[in-house]
C-alpha cells in the first residue's frame, strides 16, 4: 500500500484525536444523566441533569463533526490523487475550532445558564437541544466550516474528481448550509422548531447519511479492493433513495408542532421509505465482502478492525435508524410515543449505529495508513472494544425501549400526558428497571470505550505486516 | 357519502386540497417524483444502445 | 468501457441523473411546502383574537400573544377528530385581561428568551421535543396539577402559583425528582408563564391526546 506522506492525513489525525477525547467526555456525561434518573439528588443544583445532557449531546454532535472533517481530509488525497489544497488554513481552522469548543464546554459546565436576555443566547447557551452552542460560537463554526468546504472544493477542482468526491462536494455544501437554519432567535416556538428540525433532521437523515454512503464506498474500495465502478453505482442509488425519502421525510417532525395537517401524510410515507436505502447499504457491504472473498480468499480484508466497524455500521444503521425509526414514524404511533424514552432508545441506536461505528472505523484506517501497515489485524483490545461498546449500546437501547413502552402506556395512552401522569409512569416498575439496566449497559459501554482508547494508542505497535 | 371528503385541514391551502383522504397527497408527490425517471431511463437506454453499436 | 450493451439498471449515469433529479425536485417541493407552512404558522393578530373570541375556536394555528387575556380550553372536535384549543371568554392574567398587543408580545418575548436561557428543553419537552427527564410543557398551563400547587404555594391564581413555583422550584417538591433552582426572577417568571399559556393555545393537531382527562388515579381516589 502507498503511504505517501500527505499532510492532509496528518491534519486528519489531529481531528481524530480530538474526536476520540470528546467521545469519552460524551459517555461520562451520559453516565451522570443515567445516574440522576435513578438517584435524583446526585449532583442536584450543582451539575443538574440539563447540564450533563447538554454536554452529552453537544459532545456527541461535535465529535462526529470532527471525525467527519478528519475523514474527508484523510480520504481526499487518495481520491483526488493530490495533496489537499489549503492545509495551513485547515490547521488554523482546527485550532480556532478547538479553542472555541473548549470555551463553550467550560461555559456550559461552570456558568450553565444566564438571565432571560439576548446576551445569554450570544454568550452562554442558546437553549435549543443539540444547537445549544452560543451564537458567537455558531459564527466561529460557520467560518471554520467554510474554510473546510473551500479546501475540499479547491482540491477536487485541481485533482481528479471521482464519483465519491462529487457526492461529498454536494453533500458537504448542503450540510454546512443547513447549519444556518439554526442560527436565529424567534418568539414563535412553532417557527423555531420548524427550522430547528431543518438542521437536525436534514443532517442525520439526509446529509450525514449520504456522507456515510460516501465513506462506506471509499472503505469498500480501500479495504476490499472492490470495483470502483460498481461501488459508485451503488452510491448513486443510495443518494437517490436517501435524499428521495429523507428530504420530505422531514415531515415526521411536523405532526404536532403547530404545523398543518398535511404533514401527517407527507411525513408518514416518505419517512417510512427511509429504511430502504439502509437495507440497500447493508446488502451492498455484505455483497461486496462475499464477492471479494470469493476472489481472494481469507486475504480479502486489509484492515480487520476497521472492516469490523464498517460491517457494524451497515447493520447498526439499518437497525437503529431503519427499524427503530420506523417503529415510531407513523403519526398514529407517534402521537403516543412522541418525546418519550422510546424516542431516546431510537436516538441512541441510530446515532451509534449509523455514525459512531463507521467513524471509529475511519480512526483505524487512519492508524493503518499513518504507520505504514499493509494488513492490520484485530487485537484482543480491538475485539473487546467493538463487542462491549456494541453490546452496551444495544443493551441500553433495549432497556430504554422497555422503559419507553411502559412510559407510553401509562403516561400517554392511559393518563393523558399531564404532570402527574408523567411521574406515575416514571415510578412504574418497568420504567425503573429499564433505567437500572440502562445504567448497567452504559457502564459496559464505557468499559468498551476504555478498551477502544487503549487499542487506538497501542495497536500500531503490535506485529502487523508492514509495507 | 360524498366523493370528495370535507376539508379537514384547519386552513385551506393547495397541499391541504390534495389531502383528500388516506394517502392522496403523499401518493401524488411520490408519483411526480418517480415519473420523470422513466424519461431518464429511456434516454440512457438510447445512449447505451448507440454506444454499444459503435 | 467495453462496447457491449449493458443494462440501464447498472449504469452509473442513469443513477447519477436520477439522484440529481430526485434530490433537486424533493428540495424544491420542500421549499414550496415551507412557504406554505410558514404562512400558516405565523402568529395571528389581536384583531383575529377578538374575532375568534366571539366563537369557540381559534382561526390561527399560532394565536396572538394577547391570548393571555382569554380563558383557554382543550376540547375534542368532531370535525377534526382530535382535541383542539378553544377560547372560553376573558380571563384575568396577573390581575388584568386588557394586555395590549405590544405588552403581551413583550411578555411572550421575555418568556421565550427565558425558556432558552434557562435551558428548559434539556429536562422537559416543549411541543414534544427536548429531554425526557421532566413533564411535557406543551399544555402545562392547562395541567390540573396547578390546583393543588395553588394550595401548596398559597397563591390565589394559577399564574401566581406557576410563577412562585418557577422562582423556587426545589422548595416545592412533588416527586423525588425535583426541578432545580434556575435563578428565575419575578419578571422572568411572569414572562415564562405567559409563554406557557400561549403555547397551550397552539394548535398541535391533537397532541397530547386525552390531556388531563384521566388524571385521577385510583390511589388518589381511595385517599379521598
Ligand atoms: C455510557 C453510555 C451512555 C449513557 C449512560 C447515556 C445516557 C444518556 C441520557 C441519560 C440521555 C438523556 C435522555 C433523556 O433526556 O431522558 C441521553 C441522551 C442522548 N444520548 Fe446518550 N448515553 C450514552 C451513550 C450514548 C451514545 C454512545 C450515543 C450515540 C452515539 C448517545 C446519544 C444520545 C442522544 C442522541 C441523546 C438524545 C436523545 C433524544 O433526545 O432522543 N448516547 N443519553
Ligand atoms: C442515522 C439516522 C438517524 C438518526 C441519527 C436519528 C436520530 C434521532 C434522534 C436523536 C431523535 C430525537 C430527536 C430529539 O431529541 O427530539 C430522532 C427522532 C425521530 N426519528 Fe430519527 N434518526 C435517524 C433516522 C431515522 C429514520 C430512518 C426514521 C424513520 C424511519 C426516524 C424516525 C424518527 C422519528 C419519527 C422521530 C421523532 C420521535 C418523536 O416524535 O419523539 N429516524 N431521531
Ligand atoms: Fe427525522
Amino acid at each position: 500500500m502507498m503511504t505517501t506522506a500527505y499532510k492532509s492525513k496528518d491534519l486528519a489525525t489531529m481531528y481524530f484525536i480530538v474526536a476520540t477525547v470528546l467521545f469519552g467526555a460524551q459517555l461520562l456525561m451520559g453516565l451522570i444523566g443515567a445516574v440522576q434518573f435513578l438517584y435524583p439528588e446526585f449532583l442536584f443544583e450543582i451539575f443538574d441533569f440539563s447540564v450533563a445532557r447538554t454536554v452529552h449531546i453537544n459532545a456527541l454532535v461535535v465529535w462526529m463533526l470532527y471525525a467527519m472533517i478528519g475523514s474527508v481530509y484523510f480520504l481526499l488525497p487518495d481520491e483526488t490523487g493530490i495533496e489537499t489544497v489549503g492545509i495551513e488554513l485547515g490547521k488554523l481552522g482546527f485550532y480556532v475550532l478547538t479553542v472555541a469548543i473548549t470555551v463553550v464546554v467550560l461555559v456550559y459546565v461552570f456558568i450553565q445558564i444566564g438571565p432571560a436576555a439576548e446576551s445569554t443566547i450570544w454568550l452562554i447557551n442558546e437553549g435549543r437541544e443539540y444547537l445549544e452552542a452560543p451564537r458567537w460560537a455558531d459564527i466561529g463554526i460557520v467560518v471554520v466550516v467554510l474554510i473546510f468546504v473551500y479546501n475540499v472544493y479547491a482540491t477536487a477542482i485541481k485533482g481528479e474528481r471521482t464519483g465519491i468526491v462529487t457526492v461529498l462536494m454536494a453533500d458537504l455544501l448542503a450540510l454546512a448550509g443547513l447549519y444556518l437554519a439554526g442560527m436565529f432567535f424567534v418568539d414563535n416556538i412553532s417557527v423555531d422548531q420548524f427550522w430547528w428540525w431543518w438542521v437536525i433532521h436534514l443532517w442525520v437523515e439526509a446529509t450525514w447519511e449520504v456522507f456515510v454512503g460516501g465513506l462506506a464506498a471509499y472503505g469498500l474500495i480501500k479495504m476490499l479492493g472492490a470495483s470502483r465502478q460498481v461501488v459508485e453505482m451503488w452510491l448513486w442509488v443510495e443518494v437517490a433513495m436517501l435524499f428521495g425519502s429523507g428530504i420530505l421525510g422531514l415531515g415526521h417532525h411536523y405532526f404536532w408542532i403547530g404545523t398543518p395537517e398535511y404533514w401527517w401524510e407527507i411525513g408518514a410515507l416518505f419517512s417510512a421509505l427511509e429504511p430502504l436505502p439502509l437495507v440497500a447499504m447493508f446488502v451492498h457491504v455484505i455483497y461486496d465482502w462475499g464477492k471479494q472473498a470469493g476472489k481472494n480468499g481469507s486475504n480479502t480484508i486489509n484492515n480487520r478492525p476497521a472492516f469490523a466497524w464498517f460491517v457494524m455500521n451497515a447493520f447498526g444503521n439499518f437497525l437503529g435508524a431503519g427499524i427503530w425509526g420506523f417503529f415510531h414514524t407513523l403519526p398514529q404511533v407517534n402521537i403516543y410515543t412522541h418525546g418519550t424514552q422510546f424516542t431516546n432508545a431510537h436516538g441512541h441506536l441510530a446515532f451509534f449505529g449509523a455514525y459512531a461505528t463507521i467513524l471509529i472505523g475511519m480512526f483505524y484506517l487512519n492508524l493503518q495508513s499513518k504507520n505504514g501497515i499493509e494488513r492490520m489485524r484485530s487485537t484482543f483490545n480491538s475485539k473487546m472494544a467493538i463487542s462491549l461498546i456494541s453490546f452496551g449500546v444495544m443493551g441500553m437501547t433495549i432497556a430504554l425501549t422497555v422503559a419507553g413502552y411502559g412510559q407510553v402506556l401509562v403516561e400517554r395512552a392511559q393518563m393523558g400526558a399531564t404532570w402527574d401522569a408523567f411521574f406515575i409512569s416514571q415510578q412504574a416498575q418497568w420504567f425503573v428497571q429499564g433505567m437500572g439496566w440502562r445504567l448497567a449497559m452504559g457502564i459496559v459501554t464505557i468499559v468498551g470505550f476504555v478498551y477502544l482508547a487503549i487499542d487506538l494508542l497501542s495497536i500500531s505497535k503490535v506485529n502487523h505486516e508492514k509495507v | 357519502m360524498t366523493f370528495i371528503e370535507p376539508f379537514t385541514d384547519m386552513v385551506p391551502s393547495f397541499f391541504g386540497m390534495l389531502n383528500q383522504g388516506p394517502l392522496t397527497l403523499t401518493i401524488f408527490l411520490h408519483t411526480i417524483i418517480i415519473l420523470p425517471m422513466f424519461f431518464i431511463y429511456r434516454q440512457e437506454k438510447v445512449r447505451l444502445e448507440r454506444e454499444g453499436k459503435q | 468501457m467495453s462496447n457491449k450493451i449493458v443494462s440501464v439498471w447498472t449504469d452509473n449515469n442513469f443513477w447519477k441523473r436520477s439522484a440529481a433529479w430526485i434530490t433537486g425536485f424533493s428540495a424544491i417541493l420542500l421549499i414550496w411546502l415551507t412557504f406554505d407552512t410558514l404562512g400558516q404558522i405565523t402568529q395571528g393578530t389581536d384583531t383575529d383574537m377578538q374575532k375568534d373570541a366571539k366563537g369557540l375556536y381559534f382561526s390561527k394555528r399560532i394565536p396572538s400573544a394577547t391570548v393571555i387575556n382569554y380563558k383557554i380550553g382543550y376540547e375534542y372536535s368532531d370535525k377534526r377528530g382530535h382535541e383542539v384549543p378553544t377560547i372560553n371568554g376573558k380571563e384575568k392574567f396577573f390581575g388584568r385581561d386588557d394586555y395590549s398587543e405590544e405588552e403581551a408580545a413583550a411578555l411572550l418575548h421575555l418568556g421565550k428568551l427565558g425558556s432558552q436561557a434557562k435551558n428548559c428543553m434539556n429536562c422537559h419537552t416543549l411541543l414534544g421535543n427536548g429531554a425526557y427527564y421532566a413533564p411535557d410543557l406543551t399544555k402545562a398551563w392547562l395541567d390540573p396539577k396547578w390546583k393543588l400547587m395553588m394550595a401548596i404555594t398559597q397563591k390565589k391564581t394559577r399564574e401566581e402559583a406557576m410563577a412562585e413555583f418557577l422562582q423556587h422550584p426545589s422548595k416545592y417538591p412533588t416527586h423525588s425528582r425535583r426541578m432545580p433552582n434556575l435563578d428565575i426572577t419575578a419578571a422572568e417568571a411572569k414572562g415564562l408563564v405567559a409563554f406557557l399559556k400561549h403555547m397551550s393555545a397552539i394548535d398541535t393537531n391533537g397532541f397530547p391526546r386525552n390531556f388531563g382527562k384521566k388524571d385521577i388515579t385510583l390511589r388518589e381516589r381511595s385517599a379521598k
